[in-house]
Parts: C-alpha cells; structure tokens; sequence
C-alpha cells in the first residue's frame, strides 16, 4: 500500500517522507523542484514534479498518483504564502496562494476519492487558519482547507478517514521566504522533523478529532514520548 | 451615504440595495445581471480575465470611496463531494472567496473605504455548524472568516470595521436552487430581515448572526464542533446523497 505526499522537496513534506521511507512504506512524493534539483540525501522513491498553481500540472498529478493506488494514505501538505498585509499583496500572487492551498487540493482531493478508499486524507493546515494578521490570504487559505476537511470528514467518515491537522510555526525556511525577517521568535519555531512525525502519528492514530491544532503541546509531547521518530 | 453591495442584483444583496435605497444612501453595486434600481457595473467575481478586473478598479476609483460595502455575491454545489463536477467547485472557490478577496484587494490598495467604514463579508451558518454535502461552499466561507478575522486589526488602525455576515438558510433563489430536493422552505429567513440585521449591527461587532434559531446553532457549533458537524450529515447530508 502506497503513502502519496505534495510538497515533498522542501519543509515539513521532505522530513514526512524521511520517515516514512525510513519505516519501509511505499510512498509517491510530489514536490515543485526538478527532479534535478532535489537534496542529495533525498529518500529512494518515486516522485513527479509539479507546479500546483497550473490546473493542467494539478490534473496530470492526480492521474499519476490515482495510477498507482489504492493508496494507504494522501497527505497533502504543499502550501504557498507571503507574510505581508494586504496593501502590498499583488493579485497574481493572491490566485496562486489559493490555487495552490486551495484549488490543487480539491482538484487532488476529487480525483483520488475512489482509489482512497479504506484509507486516509490528511490535509495540513497551519495554526493561522484562525486569522494572522501578518498574512491574510495566507490566512483565508488555510481557514478555508480546515472547512473543506470539517466537510469531507463527515461526508467521507467510514470509509476514508480524513483530517486536517493544523502545525504551528515550523522552521522550514518558509517564513522567511514567505518574506518575514527572522528573529528572536524564529528559535522558538518547532523543530521540523519531529513535527513531522507528530503529524503522521496523528492521522494513523486510530481515535481523534477531525481537526487537530499539531502545535508546541502536541509536538513537546511527542519528542518526550518517542523522540524523533 | 455611499453604499456598494456586490451581488446587489438578487436575493440578500436586492434586499440590502432596496434598504439602502429606501433610506436615502446613494447605492451601488456589482453584479453579472442588473439590479432593480442602483448605478451598476458588470463583473463576474469568478473572472480570471486580468482587464475584467482592471476595469472593476476604474469602476471603484471613478465611484468610491464608499462608507459601507457588503460582498454579498455567492454561488453554491451541493451533493456528494466526488459527484459534483469537478469544474463547479472550481466556480464555487474563485466566485465565494478568491474573488472577494481580489476585490477588497482592489478597495484596500486603492483607499476606496472610507474611514469610518464598514466592510460586510456574507460568509454563513457554515463557519459554525460545518457543512457536508457542500464542502467547497464550506470551504469558500470559511476562506472568508479566516480572512476577514486576519484583516480586522489592521483595518481598525485606519478606522474601517471589518465584520462577517453568518446567516442561517434563507428564503432566496440561491437557497432553493441548493437545498435538498422538496425540502420545506419554512424556516427560512426572509432576506429582508438579513439585510436589516446587516444594515443595524454596530460596528464593533464582528460576527453579524441574525435570528435565533442560528445564533443557537453558531453556539452550539462553537461549544462542540464535531458534533455540530455529524447532525449536519444526519439532518442534511443524508437528504443530499
């Protein structure tokens, strides 16, 4: 059975599939580098490049990913945004901010629903789902993942398990190209690696909420029990 | 009193404009049809056609700045999730929330809100309850909370009260056109009382639920979630399938 992760170059996705290659699953990483362009020490498994603000790149993913099911799990986890108010948002990168935390979700959502079945959808949010006022339309996206998962996990509940799980500020280097300048708050970001680990732990863990805020506590908790595995 | 109502052509935002008008303000609005009686310009809050927009920003700077603005304009998909073609949910995202958000954009950038203002976002009795068997309209208007919950500080400093709009199920074409087959129409709210509601609530209110049966639910939705959620695909879902 096959683990099928977006946004697996960088951050929070490249350290989900660490662990799962490292653990012996089967998984499908999609990402926005070139093949070429990947880390050195990038893990040993399939992986299809795309740009998720293309419609045309979204749809060929899922039918690539769809190809290869059933799958055991989808997280899909790429996210876009800027860390700046609305006065200097500019309307291309609003419709890719939501084209890519939004639109390229459902579309991989819709067409990955029959080979899912049985199994899982984690949708990663962010803890600013409830309203950052540095990053609005970072804000609406993610606000508005969390209530297209509250949906689907009633719709879908009994066959495929979906949840969205909202990770607080992670030291992946995408607040920083997201355009905030580091600072003392940056040391407090949490470790990527065993957040990530949180968040698979959380969408196999057999009992829990629909929606789940993966923040300090949980994450805290988690390297306490289990370290960073 | 400058007014502008996107979607000012039916349903809520036709009450909101007859309300305005009956009261005096000088009223205007956007919308893909005419409205009954206001200045108005054509756009499609789904367009993705970069002179469509252009054109709206002439529009806002040749009538603004405005003293209340309500984005009232709004589609929907109802069904199963994976029956509903994929291309109707796309509509629903770009018309329910990219499109607003393109739009405050333009009214935010170009000063077009006058200080002392007022910026209505209609989201629903979603935001609180969930919504099953409409999860791309679920997610449009929570797109919008999370958006209006995001800009509100910011606007205050400069005097503009950003507020959302959470009606419960009303007795609108749109309601009809998306409730489940045969279903009652009782119990639907009359828009006018919406639009009343909209127009009386202060400024210093954020969320704006009219009647009691919502304001229950949007309470019990915040106590338990879930469990607002679940009666939903009980109650509603299940009559949608």
């Amino acid at each position: 059975m096959v683990w099928f992760i977006t946004g697996a170059s960088h951050g929070l996705g490249l350290e989900m599939v660490h662990l799962l290659v490292a653990r012996g699953e089967r998984v499908l990483a999609s990402g926005r580098r070139a093949v070429t362009e990947l880390p050195a020490d990038f893990p040993d498994c399939a992986y299809h490049a795309c740009d998720l603000a293309d419609p045309n790149a979204v749809a060929r993913l899922r039918d690539w990913a769809a190809a290869h099911g059933p799958l055991r799990a989808t997280v899909l986890n790429a996210g876009a945004g800027h860390f700046r108010p609305l006065t200097q948002e500019t309307a291309q990168d609003i419709d890719t901010v939501l084209a890519i935390n939004l639109n390229a979700n459902i579309t991989l959502a819709h067409g990955l629903r029959a080979v899912l079945s049985g199994g899982r959808l984690g949708l990663i949010g962010s803890v600013a789902h409830k309203g950052a006022a540095g990053m609005p339309v970072y804000s609406a996206s993610k606000a508005a993942l969390d209530g297209f998962g509250r949906a689907l996990a009633e719709e879908w509940r009994g066959d495929v398990r979906v949840r969205v799980l909202h990770p607080g500020p992670v030291a992946t280097g995408m607040a920083e190209r997201a355009g905030r300048k580091p600072d003392f708050a940056d040391r407090l970001f949490l470790p990527p690696r065993i957040t990530a680990a949180a968040l698979l732990r959380a969408l196999d863990a057999p009992r829990g909420a629909d929606r789940q805020t993966v923040s300090f506590l949980r994450v805290g908790m988690h390297r306490l029990l289990r370290g960073t595995t | 009193m400058k007014v502008l109502i996107i979607g000012g052509a039916s349903g809520l935002g036709a009450a909101l404009v007859a309300d305005c008008t009956m009261r005096g303000d000088d009223v205007h609005v956007i919308d893909i049809a005419a409205p009954v009686e206001a200045n108005w310009h054509r756009h499609d809050m789904s367009s993705a056609d970069p002179a469509a927009w252009d054109a709206t920003g002439d529009w806002l700077a040749t009538h603004g700045p405005f003293d209340l603005v309500v984005l009232s304009a709004g589609i929907s998909a109802t069904g199963e999730f994976e029956a509903i073609p994929l291309p109707d949910h796309q509509r629903v995202a770009s018309t329910n929330l990219t499109g607003p958000i393109r739009l405050t954009h333009l009214l935010v950038a170009g000063g077009f809100l006058r200080p002392g203002g007022r910026l209505v976002f209609v989201a629903s009795l979603s935001c609180f309850t969930g919504y099953p068997g409409a999860a791309s309209y679920a997610a449009s208007k929570d797109g919008l909370a999370g958006f209006a919950r995001a800009l509100r500080p910011t606007m205050r400093k400069h005097g503009i009260a950003i507020q959302l709009a959470c009606p419960g199920p009303m007795d609108t074409p749109h309601a009809a056109r998306y409730a489940p087959k045969g279903a009652s129409p009782k119990g639907r709210m009359a828009p006018e009382q919406v639009a009343h509601a909209i127009l009386a609530a202060p400024a210093r209110r954020f969320a704006i639920i009219p009647g009691a049966g919502p304001k229950l639910a949007a309470v019990l939705g915040r106590i338990a979630p879930q469990t607002m959620t679940r009666l939903m695909g009980r109650i509603l879902f299940s009559k949608l399938r």
